[in-house]
């Protein structure tokens, strides 16, 4: 039993958990309590608030004390934010272990939303054809949302490859061209109104208010990509691109194409977030995802994945994606002023390569004793 | 008493003891020789004097002082240098700029006094005689050279104990011969050397004593006058070395399976043209810098401008590309494993299973079980010293690198397998593995062409021998005419005595 503890806690993102741990606790002990109405759940689904009368007999709706921080309102919430997130950030992974760079997600991000937005609204309530069909308009709208995501991350890949160029460089450029498109296309207009039954479908809760389909895409996207970064020989290459380029070309590993293959995952990854978010807030525009690429690269990184390239984990990159939503979150519980967020959350990234360093170097001296 | 003494030093590394309570002394203005088999902890000892690692007990004394040289800077101060076998200076800066580097002459307002850093540098570089301008960016130029330049900056500095880590195993014969005359000048002017090495033969041609590590423990020191190269293999690996004849000069060859034609690389080499047969070892000789790898490499599809024509098996195949180099069989252990050969951030499976992947993996998948088999074969079969086949190869010793660089390789099972420099810094013992290795896979059939600086090397192992010299083919020499003596003419290009 304590052995197996033990194992538990010597893999390699135990110290992840452990903070994660730690500030839920915290935010738990500081969040304090509110006052919220208590909703039940009719037979067909819908919910309602539930009354009682008072002493006066009056009809008043029933009020429960909750904690701010761990109640299942929350909770919920902070999952849904977590899946987006982290759904890129498992992309983002996977081209940072292979020694590059990916700035473009937050624009792919909003270009895919705002095609997918387009192609869904033309088959909504309001559309020019008129919706006889919603599950067509639905998997053409993802279809075109993936599509462009793909699309957008293979042309970043083919240009750093055959460029030869940064991808800092590329990519920074990228992100303003797609972000440009997006705000071309849609004249900076939001688009909305698609088939009710995507977003009944992407909003469809279990519980108390969680949206399923979110956090099921997250936990599969997490599956295929460390099925992906750890079993897979495409995987494997990845790590020796990232690890030392030239060996892996002298190992006969097609380099450029490895390279195009991990944008294009990343890409991919930013359209499966846009899908989501179309299916959850029911409209679009050029602006949606601004920033992203940092809170994505953020997560990454708190998340173990190396910038010098060669190392990381997709399940460390989700728990990274989840202390980086965990602390936005606790912002807003403990009533700290906005502003100070991005104060906080810069603070954090560097503090949480600073820890896994030290974690690094214990692990090391663990292994130093224990040799003879 | 004695001038540099090592008591009872013991250093751990995660997973492994490197040094087990080495004890010995080493006397003033001798050349100190330091071998052991590949793991054995000479680098590391190398590392603790010259303040990169500390000892986690033990003490050193300089002159009867305990001293504990916490840093490179610290042990400079003490007067102690290493000569790393690794890039020790920024390429991309000068040769002037990296020996001042530590303390570049500054004016007034932080600019660099460049006339005061160029006449610094000059007077470095007198105390080895190396006539080399200080205003040459370090990248540029050869192993050799900048060897001279890491040398000039210990001495430079007023060092008074220099550690050399196989100093000549980059080397060209040439430059081998000038190393060990400033060696012997420095041990005249009073310098007192520690000297790495696997090479017997220069050991006992120039060291005073010898001291034999073996699994991080001391086993003798003794002078050399008084041992035997075949009594410090025996201390070395714990038993006797026999040298074998290769099973394969015996045997019959089969068809051809490699043949170029007309091979020719703008710059770097023209008109080679040469063939390999199944179940033969053919060797390429020549000075560093006469173009071989530079062939091998253009072989393996790594040289875009290469013209010619070359047959695989009998089949044309398309140059320029590795693609089609690995599916028409052929293989390469390139000569630079910290850059061409390993990833060092991946542990030893992963690294001996990167070139063989397409053979270990079922839909995309890699075969665990397989992987982990075959990275133990080969583990156990080169004598591997590591904690696993797990730990990170970044942390072996570089001998050990190089076994897992070629055992990557044979591990590919290639038809054609091009090996440049396959035992460099390999110890002797398993230096007769990897012939073996090689020897049994020329009796299976392949074709082995091996590039090495090492004529011993070439001569017990090959059936032919090329000559390369200024990019093209001068000589082949066949069994009956081996001799380092015929082959260095070739080399060299003097005329046959
Ligand atoms: N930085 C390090 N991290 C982990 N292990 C190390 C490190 N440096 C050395 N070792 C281990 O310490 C042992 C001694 O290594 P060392 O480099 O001193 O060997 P060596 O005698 O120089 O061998 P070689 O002849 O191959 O150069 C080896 O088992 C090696 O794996
Ligand atoms: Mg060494």
């Amino acid at each position: 039993m304590l052995a197996r503890l033990r194992a538990l806690f010597r893999f390699q993102e135990s110290g992840l958990l452990l903070v994660i741990l730690a500030l839920g606790v915290l935010l738990t002990a500081f969040a304090g309590t509110v006052r919220t109405p208590v909703f039940e759940r009719a037979a067909d689904g819908s919910r309602t608030r539930v009354f009682t009368a008072n002493a006066e007999g009056e009809r008043v709706p029933l009020l429960a004390e909750k904690n701010k921080f761990l109640n299942a309102q929350n909770l919920a919430q902070l999952a849904k934010d977590t899946s987006f997130i982290a759904v890129m950030a498992v992309g983002m992974a996977v081209v940072i272990i292979a020694g590059g760079i990916d700035l473009t997600v937050g624009s792919i991000y909003a270009l895919a939303s705002v095609v997918g937005a387009l192609v869904l609204h033309r088959y909504g309530p309001e559309g020019l054809i008129p919706s006889v069909s919603p599950a067509l308009g639905i998997v053409l709208g993802a279809g075109a949302c993936l599509g462009v995501a793909a699309l957008c991350g293979l042309a970043t890949g083919g240009l750093i490859v055959a460029l030869r160029v940064h991808p800092f460089i590329i990519t920074l450029g990228g992100m303003a061209i797609y972000r440009g498109i997006a705000f071309v296309i849609t004249k900076g207009q939001s688009v909305g109104a698609f088939p009710a039954a995507f977003r009944d479908f992407v909003r469809f809760e279990v519980g108390d208010g969680l949206s399923f389909v979110p956090l099921a895409t997250m936990i599969v996207v997490l599956i295929v990509g460390w099925i992906f970064l750890s079993r897979l020989a495409a995987g494997r290459r990845v790590y020796a691109i990232g690890g030392n380029e030239l060996a892996a070309r002298f190992s006969g590993i097609r380099v450029e194409r490895v390279k195009l293959g991990v944008y294009l995952i990343s890409g991919l990854c930013a359209g499966i977030a846009a899908l989501l978010s179309l299916g959850y807030y029911g409209a679009a525009t050029s602006g949606d995802g601004q920033g992203y690429e940092l809170n994505v690269i953020a997560a990454a990184v708190v998340g173990g994945a190396s910038l010098t390239g060669g190392r990381g984990s997709a399940l460390g990159v989700v728990l990274g994606a989840l202390i980086i939503q965990m602390i936005s979150s606790g912002i807003v519980i403990l009533g700290i002023d906005q502003n100070y967020s991005q104060i906080i959350i810069g603070s954090v990234v560097i503090a949480a390569v600073v820890l896994d360093n030290l974690n690094t170097w214990l692990a090391k001296r663990r292994l130093t004793a224990a040799a003879h | 008493m004695p001038f540099l003494k090592f008591t009872s030093i013991t250093k751990r590394f995660p997973g492994v003891l490197a040094l087990d309570g080495v004890s010995f002394s080493v006397e003033r203005g001798t050349c100190h020789a330091l071998i052991g088999e590949n793991g054995a902890g000479k680098s590391t000892l190398g590392k603790i004097l010259a303040g990169v690692y500390s000892a986690d007990s033990g003490q050193l004394f300089l002159d009867g002082q305990p001293i504990a040289p916490s840093s490179p800077l610290a042990a400079r101060e003490l007067g102690i240098a290493m000569v790393h076998q690794e890039l020790a200076f920024c390429p991309n800066l000068s040769v002037a700029e990296n020996l001042c580097l530590g303390d570049l002459p500054r004016r007034a307002g932080g600019f660099v006094d460049r006339p005061a850093l160029r006449a610094r540098a000059r007077a470095m570089l007198a105390t080895v005689g190396a006539d080399i301008d200080p205003d040459t960016i370090i990248g540029t130029l050869s192993t050799g050279r900048e060897q001279l330049v890491q040398i000039a900056a210990a001495v430079g500095t007023g060092a008074r104990i220099i550690v050399m880590d196989e100093p000549t195993s980059s080397l060209s014969a040439a430059e081998t011969a000038d190393l060990f005359r400033l060696i012997r000048e420095l041990k005249a002017r009073g310098l007192t050397l520690i000297y790495v090495s696997h090479r017997m033969e220069e050991l006992f041609a120039l060291c005073d004593n010898i001291t034999v590590l073996r699994d991080g423990h001391h086993i003798a020191t003794e002078p050399i006058p008084s041992t035997t190269p075949a009594r410090v293999v025996t201390q070395m690996i714990g038993r006797e070395l026999r040298a074998q004849t290769p099973a394969h000069l015996t045997r019959d060859l089969g068809p051809i399976r490699l043949a170029a034609e007309n091979l020719a690389s703008p710059g770097a080499f023209t008109d080679i043209n040469l063939v390999v047969h199944a179940g033969e070892i053919v060797g390429l000789a020549g000075i560093v810098g006469a173009g071989r790898s530079a062939v091998v490499q253009a072989l393996f599809g790594l040289d875009p401008a290469v013209t010619g024509q070359v047959r695989v098996n009998d089949r044309p195949l398309a140059l320029g590309s590795i693609d089609s180099a690995l599916a028409a069989g052929l293989g390469l252990v390139p000569e630079d494993r910290k850059r061409q050969g390993l990833v060092l951030g991946l542990n030893c499976r992963e690294n001996t299973a990167l070139a063989a992947l397409p053979l270990l993996t079922r839909l995309g998948l890699v075969r665990r079980t397989a992987e982990r088999a075959l990275a133990e074969r080969y583990a156990k079969r080169l004598r591997l010293k590591t904690p696993s086949i797990e730990a990170i190869t970044a942390g072996l010793s570089g001998g050990n690198q190089q076994k897992i660089a070629l055992a990557k390789w044979l591990a590919r099972d290639c038809d054609v397998l091009l090996v440049d420099e396959p035992t460099r810094g390999v110890d002797v013992g398993a230096k007769a593995e990897i012939y073996q290795l090689l020897d049994e896979l020329a009796c299976e059939g392949k074709a082995l062409l091996v590039v090495s600086s090492e004529l011993p090397e070439l001569i017990g192992l090959c059936r032919r021998i090329l000559v390369m010299r200024e990019g093209t083919l001068v000589g082949e020499l066949p069994p009956a005419s081996f001799s380092g003596a015929a082959l260095m003419q070739l080399m060299a290009g003097l005329p046959a005595a």
